[in-house]
């Protein structure tokens, strides 16, 4: 069986977000860092997992991005991926997640995926559409949030259990080929190892330039963004860490807290 | 603008989920801008008292589907299902919650109907006369404006968003019962089951001292250990990557698959304010937060907002008020 993980990269969380001058899309520092989505590292380290223990199990990897993106396809293959694939696509802003996934629909087509993987959501737009959008286009099954799961070859099916609110769980058996978001906290992700690294740079991805796939339009447009308008009436404190503190205990002394 | 907005109501073994009735505050505030008639839709096996409820509470035109299937949610009958019966209702907005489920249809759903799909909608508003929605990125630090560019458009709404104006009593209204075929065919649901009971510490604190990934090294845990030690009736709880990385349990996890809580005072430590966090927080009395972040979305629900690293300024901050108590005592 033949295993797809969709994974994006993006902006370190802790990294200073800005609006461009028009208010169109965010700019960052120019050494602003970016890394493999954290939901798709769990989905990565999944999907490496099962590939463990079975037998005749290979594990490709997808990204759509532009070219700084195939760092997140060498730090996958450094973790013990086969095969990368890079769904070029240059242009920066707003990419709507239904052309993302037609993209990588079209590429799965034409070819034998018993399994496709992905995060739950990416951490920079927190939109999670691509994985259950995609399921819908190849009309496979799908299940999202996925906190266990457990392969049946034989019956060709695979057993999940998805994380819900109120510390429950749902259970499903989907037919393969399916699509599963994975939730985070499922496994502990691997690092790369150095053999698998030094391979993973002499090995090139795949390369799909995004203009030569069927054209997809968006179905909504990113008018404008902006800083959130402040909601509350919050008290910033100022001064001094110590003039801080005190101002603090006072608050919370008035409030009758201490 | 013709046509319906269309409420796909959330319900579990034939309770309405609370949820459910913010939908209807969304569709008001369309409503608002574009005069149009609101539709619900409510799935399940044997729906028509969660149907007469809410056409009794909340108005009428109600489609209450039935189907043996039902009993539970499954993503491939749902999208069969909504799939056959919502063009008849000329939708122009369907609005669902952006729970699990919700998180697990909306996508799909869309793609089946041509529809856009805007998820964790926290907000409506006219942009150049155009309707737009507005829904968080980020980590909740930049909002994004939203335009639909088709006729139908799917949006989930986020919990906490929007409030229902429900008037004392509204029209009695009409509610129908459809019995609608269909078994799902490569998705096989099994249930539910319990997992994790609530921390009951969490749900009783009064005060709740969260720490999120700020906190940058499991170490400095016993700096929100001690913070909490402060306050009598409290409980150390935390966002989902802290418990992701086995620095907490599970049950301490304040969120949307977590815990939520609703103590007289949260103390955020390095939390960005994620929605998936802040949903279940969104109830606290009164919220202090510290971060090194001044653009962080937590200090949009703050009370008080501090400007500090918390590996720092908590130490200053035990140290100060150790030093007070001292003095009051003496």
């Amino acid at each position: 069986m033949r295993l797809l993980v969709c994974i994006k990269q993006v902006l370190e969380s802790e990294t200073a977000v800005f609006l461009d001058q028009a208010k169109t899309w965010i700019e960052t520092e120019a050494q602003a860092r970016y890394g493999m989505n954290d939901a798709d590292q769990f989905a990565l380290e999944e999907a490496l997992m099962i590939k463990e223990a079975r037998a005749d199990t290979k594990v490709d990897v997808l990204t759509v991005g532009p070219g700084r993106a195939g760092q997140v396809l060498e730090r996958a293959l450094g973790m013990g991926a086969d095969r990368a694939v890079h769904v070029l696509a240059e242009a920066e802003g707003y990419l709507a997640p239904l052309i993302i996934a037609s993209w990588i629909a079209h590429y799965i087509r034409e070819r034998d995926y018993g399994l496709i993987l992905t995060g739950i959501m990416a951490q920079d737009d927190m939109q999670g559409q691509v994985g259950p959008m995609v399921a819908e286009l190849l009309g496979v099954p799908c299940a999202t949030s996925v906190i266990f799961e457990e392969v049946d070859s034989e019956k060709k099916s695979v057993y999940v259990e998805r994380e819900i609110e109120g510390g429950l769980r749902e259970m499903f058996v989907l037919d393969l080929p399916a699509v599963m978001t994975i939730q985070t906290g499922i496994n502990r992700p691997r690092y790369p190892s150095l053999s698998n690294l030094l391979r993973a740079k002499r090995q090139k991805a795949l390369v799909i330039d995004a203009e030569t796939l069927p054209p997809v339009e968006g179905r909504e447009k990113v008018v404008g963004i902006d800083y959130p308008r402040k909601s509350g009436t919050g008290d910033v404190l100022h001064g001094t860490p110590q003039e801080k503190a005190l101002r603090l205990i006072e608050i919370l002394k008035d409030k009758a807290f201490l | 603008m013709g046509g319906s907005i269309v409420i796909i109501a959330e319900q579990h073994g034939g309770q309405m989920a609370p949820v459910s009735y913010e939908l209807m505050g969304l569709a008001e505030e369309i409503q608002a801008l574009y005069p149009m008639e609101v539709r619900t839709v409510i799935l399940g096996q044997g729906p028509e008292t969660l149907a007469r409820e809410w056409a009794d509470s909340m108005g009428g035109g109600v489609v209450a589907v039935d189907n043996p299937h039902l009993k539970t949610y499954n993503s491939e009958l749902y999208k069969d299902i909504l799939g056959r019966i919502l063009p008849e209702l000329k939708p122009v907005f369907i609005v669902m919650p952006c729970t699990t489920q919700g998180m697990d249809l909306a996508p799909g759903l869309s793609v089946r109907l041509r529809a856009a799909c805007l998820t964790a909608v926290d907000g409506v508003r006219l942009e150049q006369g155009e309707i737009c929605f507005t829904r968080k990125m980020y980590n909740g630090k930049i909002e994004a404006v939203v335009r639909p560019t088709v006729k139908t458009t799917l949006l989930s709404v986020q919990p906490g968003s929007f409030k229902t104006q429900k008037p004392a009593r509204r029209d009695s209204g009409l509610w129908e019962r459809r019995s609608i075929g269909g078994q799902p065919e490569k998705t096989r649901a099994l249930g539910r089951k319990q997992i994790r009971e609530e921390d009951a510490g969490l749900a009783r604190a009064d005060v709740v001292v969260a720490a999120g990934r700020g906190i940058g090294k499991e170490g400095n845990l016993s700096l929100i250990r001690r913070l909490a030690a402060l306050f009598p009736k409290s409980a150390v709880a935390g966002s989902r990557p802290l418990c992701d990385s086995g620095w907490l349990e599970y049950k301490q996890q304040v969120g949307l698959t977590g815990a939520t809580v609703s103590p007289k005072l949260y103390i955020a430590c390095g939390i960005s304010g994620a929605i998936q966090h802040t949903v279940g927080m969104q109830g606290a009395g009164f919220v202090v937060a510290l971060s090194t972040d001044p653009n962080a979305a937590i200090f949009n629900l703050a009370d008080v907002c501090i400007i500090e690293d918390l590996t720092t300024f908590i130490p200053v901050l035990l140290e100060t008020y150790a030093k007070e108590t001292g003095r009051s005592a003496g």
